[in-house]
């Protein structure tokens, strides 16, 4: 008998604490959360597209709202408008998406060789403006190229180009896929720089150097070392960049509006703008079709053969710049006027521009600060007062702020604690089940999964309210969108603190929350507070992701830029732009300041 | 097949001396190690040897060619020296399987394919991976990959073979079998290796002659048995061996100049080495303990026995001085215990205490003079 009971026993017990286990309950809850929050999402978006709704007794008479239908699917697919809504747009998104995402990888992969592999001078401060770019909110560079390239053909005032040179640019340079297809490129490029500098920096040089002993010429070097080493991140580099860009949408909205110019992101808004719900559901789901179709390439073709590719490292790596030789200060001229004209021109130019009383205009005498500093004034702007005497900006500011901080605070601790339960727990399923959904955010094109969430809290389900409109959505969507970095970057750390430093705690008695608040915190916060800071740059230049779930009440400042912009009023979206630039490049800056003194610590901890 | 000289070698890094005036011969068919302690020079040598790194100043002649002289402006480039070299990170290709990598040396020969493949098959058959050539490295176990350096190296049939540390990356057993491979490798091939490790007992089971080196300098050129009886100077005798030679500082105590002191302890050399200061280096093999206190010598107080496998190393004091001594396993010392301690005075190396300089007897000199 006795046998028998002392296993059950065991059994019972080990029962009872894997219940009672805070981590495990943590993680249950964490699941269920997240389960609701991302993947019911995309099924209610689902279902929505195959349902009548009360809106569709306008487009046919077959409605019956609540049943199921394929009219929305047919309507897309084979329907008279089909050419205009879907396919035309899909057409624009893969050209738009594929041309910038070449010409944003043949930039960013120059530069990183440049920088990680050449001598190339001044390195240090070309760095932080190549990657300036991606820091300022997207259609900063629309707004940019606009104000040089507009034309007046489509109405408004003409831009510099006209003003200086006479005569209207091409239409085909004003607006449609060429200067979208430009600024995307502007706008992604030192995100495939990034991607690559990272995958050259781990290149030991000694693997060219061999070749180099066997008497392989530099170009056979290139050819047959270089370039198929770095490849697979070539490839990798090549499916995010192209995935960030379908998802795009203010950027192709600013030039390509005007002119007709659709993609599959702008067209879920344009949708959505004329009440025809459903039809922008079965655009977003779509877009998130075409990232899952690219996703499932790059891992398809990609992950396996760079898994295999691997690059082995042991002691004695070394990594050597190459000599450039004459070509140096040639080569550095060349990155600094690159940088110049995609990082600072931009910024000088709405500067300019928002201080020009009458748009187009560029002279002295049309100087003005009104649009900073004035009050209202009815023959300008409509009576919109500057952005800094605009209580609807001051407003705006204020949410941004808050949204940014509120969420990037959530979304890092909740990474962490993800993360921590998928690195201490890696062998239960769960725990890898809650890694997995947390990154799913990631394949949603950003304005695909805010009109998830456009339905999903549209009216109130069981305990939980109906959200639409409330302050409290933007921030569920702003940190459920974050989760995949976060937990990225929780991840890092947690794996970084030994287990041991944990169990030594628990052998002092110390329980899970303590051990969590009072050792995996202070050493997971470094690297954990630049992440943070990381999110909150990311939300506050957010657009795509809350432009469909912004209310009056709840405007942030790139909602109020947009809105300024798509009424025309260009140096009121331009002085907002400004506003947001230079908050994420403060931000930014702290970043940079929190690495370094990381990296001071990390210095006195080893000497 | 090919020699190689190297003189008066330096090579700078911004204000940072890596080399300093090296000078070096080395035969053909030999095997060199280059020796000494991390940031000592070694790795720069031989990337100078091989034309990844360009000296500052000197020459270094191959075979029959200046591959490199400063005075002459001459550089050739790392293809054009006709030699292999074996990474420490292996720097395999990892896009490659192991038969491409393997092959890319005579690819880059234009060996004609029939040529090529039969040379393959022979390489990656000598080294074992005949039924892994399909695999990429990354698919391989630190072993294996060394043999796929290796079997780079060994395709092309070079002259000279160049390798860094090559087995610093395996586990200490694999260490060990790969030495002998190593060295078969280098004796059926008779081409002249220079061999960088940090590890001593690879320098002396493996090498002709080992090249000491200390902050860009070489400390001593020998045949490692000369190496480990007569080290040169205290950093080579410090250097070599484990457990460490002792090495005390004593003074003169008479007349002579034949008798050394400190105060604790007193040693008769037997012959004058003419300094005031010397130090006296003895390897702990080279000191003899006796249980018998009627034995010539002085005594010692055992501090410490360390017993190690097929020896036992003991630690002994008089006074503040230290000795450490090698005796065989079935030692029946006990700590504690007083014994009688003498020197084998023919092992005894003296070393001159202002310069750490070794000073030879005058009968050694008059035989190296025979
Ligand atoms: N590329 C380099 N730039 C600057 N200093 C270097 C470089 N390579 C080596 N050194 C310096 O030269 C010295 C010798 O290095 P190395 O030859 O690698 O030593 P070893 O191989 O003996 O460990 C070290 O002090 C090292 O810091
Ligand atoms: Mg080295």
């Amino acid at each position: 008998m006795s046998d028998i009971s002392v296993p059950a026993h065991g059994l019972r017990s080990r029962l009872h604490r894997s219940a009672t286990d805070p981590v495990n309950i943590l993680m249950l809850l964490l699941l269920a959360v997240l389960a609701y929050l991302v993947l019911w999402p995309f099924i209610q978006l689902t279902i929505e597209t195959l349902t009548w709704s009360q809106g569709d007794r306008r487009l046919s008479r077959d409605a019956v709202p609540g049943e199921f239908t394929w009219f929305h699917w047919l309507q897309a697919t084979t329907g008279p408008l089909s050419t205009k809504v879907l396919y035309g747009p899909l057409i624009n998104t893969m050209i738009t998406g594929i041309v910038s995402t070449i010409l944003a990888l043949l930039a960013g992969g120059v530069l990183a060789w440049c920088v990680v592999r050449s001598d190339m001078p001044g390195k240090r401060w070309l760095q932080p403006i190549l990657t300036l770019p991606y820091i300022l909110p997207s259609f900063a560079i629309a707004l940019a190229w606009e104000t040089v390239f507009r034309s007046p053909k489509v109405g408004g005032q003409p831009g510099l180009f006209e003003a200086l040179l006479g005569t209207a640019p091409p239409e085909w340079l004003s607006y449609g896929a060429v200067p979208i297809s430009i600024t995307l490129a502007i706008h992604y490029f030192p995100f495939a720089y990034l991607l690559v500098a990272g995958a050259l920096a781990t290149i030991d040089s000694q693997m060219e150097e061999g070749a180099l002993i066997s008497g392989a010429g530099r170009l056979m070097i290139l050819r047959r070392i270089t370039f198929p080493v770095v490849a697979p991140a070539f490839a990798a580099a090549f499916i995010l960049t192209f995935g960030k860009t379908i998802g795009q949408f203010a950027l192709p909205f600013l030039l390509g509006a005007p002119t007709q110019y659709h993609t599959v992101a702008t067209m879920v808004y344009a949708n959505l703008a004329l009440g025809l719900d459903s039809m922008a559901f079965v655009l977003a789901i779509v877009l998130i079709a075409m990232s899952l179709v690219a996703i499932w390439f790059s891992n398809r073709f990609v992950g396996k053969k760079s898994r295999r590719f691997e690059t082995i490292s042991g002691k004695g790596f070394r990594s050597r710049t190459i000599a450039l030789g004459a070509w140096r200060w040639p080569v550095f001229t060349a990155v600094a006027l690159f940088s110049f004209t995609v990082g600072i021109l931009p910024l000088i130019l709405l500067g300019v521009q928002s201080v020009m009383l009458i748009d187009g205009f560029y002279g002295l005498e049309n100087l003005t600060s009104h649009f900073w500093f004035g009050t209202s004034n009815p023959e300008i702007a409509f009576g919109e007062p500057g952005v800094l005497h605009n209580d609807i900006i001051l407003g705006a500011t204020w949410n941004t702020l808050k949204l940014a901080f509120i969420s990037a605070v959530i979304a890092s601790v909740v990474g962490l604690v993800i993360a921590y339960i998928s690195v201490r727990r890696a062998d239960n399923p769960l725990a890898r089940a809650l890694d997995q959904i947390s990154f799913i955010p990631f394949l949603f094109p950003t304005i695909a999964f805010g009109a998830m969430y456009l339905t999903l809290f549209a009216e109130p389900v069981g305990p939980i309210p109906a959200l639409y409109g409330t302050f409290t959505l933007l921030v569920l969507i702003s940190v459920v969108s974050r989760l995949p970095y976060s937990v990225k970057t929780g991840v890092t750390a947690v794996t970084q603190i030994g287990k041991e430093l944990e169990e030594a705690a628990e052998l002092a008695g110390a329980g899970w929350g303590m051990r969590f608040r009072r050792i995996i915190m202070p050493l997971a916060s470094s690297g954990v507070l630049s992440g943070m800071m990381v999110s909150f740059v990311g939300v506050m230049r957010e657009l795509s992701l809350i432009i469909l779930l912004i209310t009056p009440s709840t405007r942030v400042l790139m909602t109020v830029g947009f809105g300024y912009a798509e009424e025309g009023l260009s140096q009121l979206s331009n002085a907002l732009v400004l506003i947001v630039a230079v908050l994420t490049i403060i931000g930014e800056l702290i970043l940079m300041w929190i690495g370094k003194g990381k990296m001071a610590r990390l210095r006195d901890k080893q000497s | 097949m090919a020699k190689i000289t190297v003189r008066n070698l330096t090579k700078r890094y911004g204000s940072a001396t890596a080399l300093n005036n090296v000078s070096l011969e080395i035969e053909s068919g030999e095997f060199l190690v280059l020796l000494g302690p991390s940031g000592c020079g070694k790795t720069t040598l031989l990337r100078c040897l091989a034309g990844l790194e360009t000296p500052d100043e000197g020459e270094i002649i191959i075979g029959d060619h200046v591959v490199f002289s400063s005075k002459n402006n001459t550089m050739v480039p790392p293809g054009k020296r006709n030699l292999g070299m074996v990474f420490q990170s292996y720097a395999l290709w990892p896009h490659m399987s192991v038969r491409d990598n393997v092959k890319f040396g005579l690819d880059v020969l234009k060996t004609p394919k029939g040529v090529a493949d039969e040379r393959l098959d022979q390489v990656l058959d000598d080294v074992g991976l005949a039924h892994l050539d399909g695999r990429y490295p990354s698919e391989l176990s630190g072993g294996q990959q060394q043999r796929v350096a290796l079997a780079r190296l060994l395709a092309t049939q070079p002259p000279v073979f160049l390798m860094d540390e090559p087995l610093s990356n395996l586990d200490a057993r694999l260490r060990m079998d790969m030495r002998v491979e190593l060295k078969r490798f280098q004796s059926d091939t008779g081409a002249t290796t220079v061999y960088v490790t940090h590890d001593q007992t690879e320098a002396m089971t493996m090498s002709t002659r080992v090249v000491v080196m200390k902050d860009g300098e070489i400390q001593q050129i020998s045949p490692p048995d000369q190496l480990y009886r007569q080290p040169e100077n205290t950093f080579v005798a410090d250097f070599i061996g484990m457990p460490r030679i002792n090495l005390v500082e004593l003074d003169t105590v008479d007349g002579r100049g034949t008798c050394f002191s400190n105060g604790d302890i007193q040693i008769e050399t037997g012959w004058a080495p003419g300094v005031q200061k010397v130090i006296i280096g003895a390897r702990p093999e080279d000191i003899t303990l006796s249980a018998d206190l009627n034995t010539p010598g002085e005594d010692y107080q055992i501090s410490a026995v360390l017993p190690n496998g097929p020896e036992t190393i003991i630690q002994l004091m008089r006074g503040q001085t230290v000795m450490i001594v090698r005796v065989g396993h079935d030692t029946e010392f006990a700590t504690n215990q007083t014994v009688k301690l003498s020197f084998k005075r023919q092992s005894l190396n003296i070393y001159d205490a202002q310069t750490g300089v070794l000073v030879t007897p005058p009968d050694i000199e008059v035989a190296k003079a025979g």
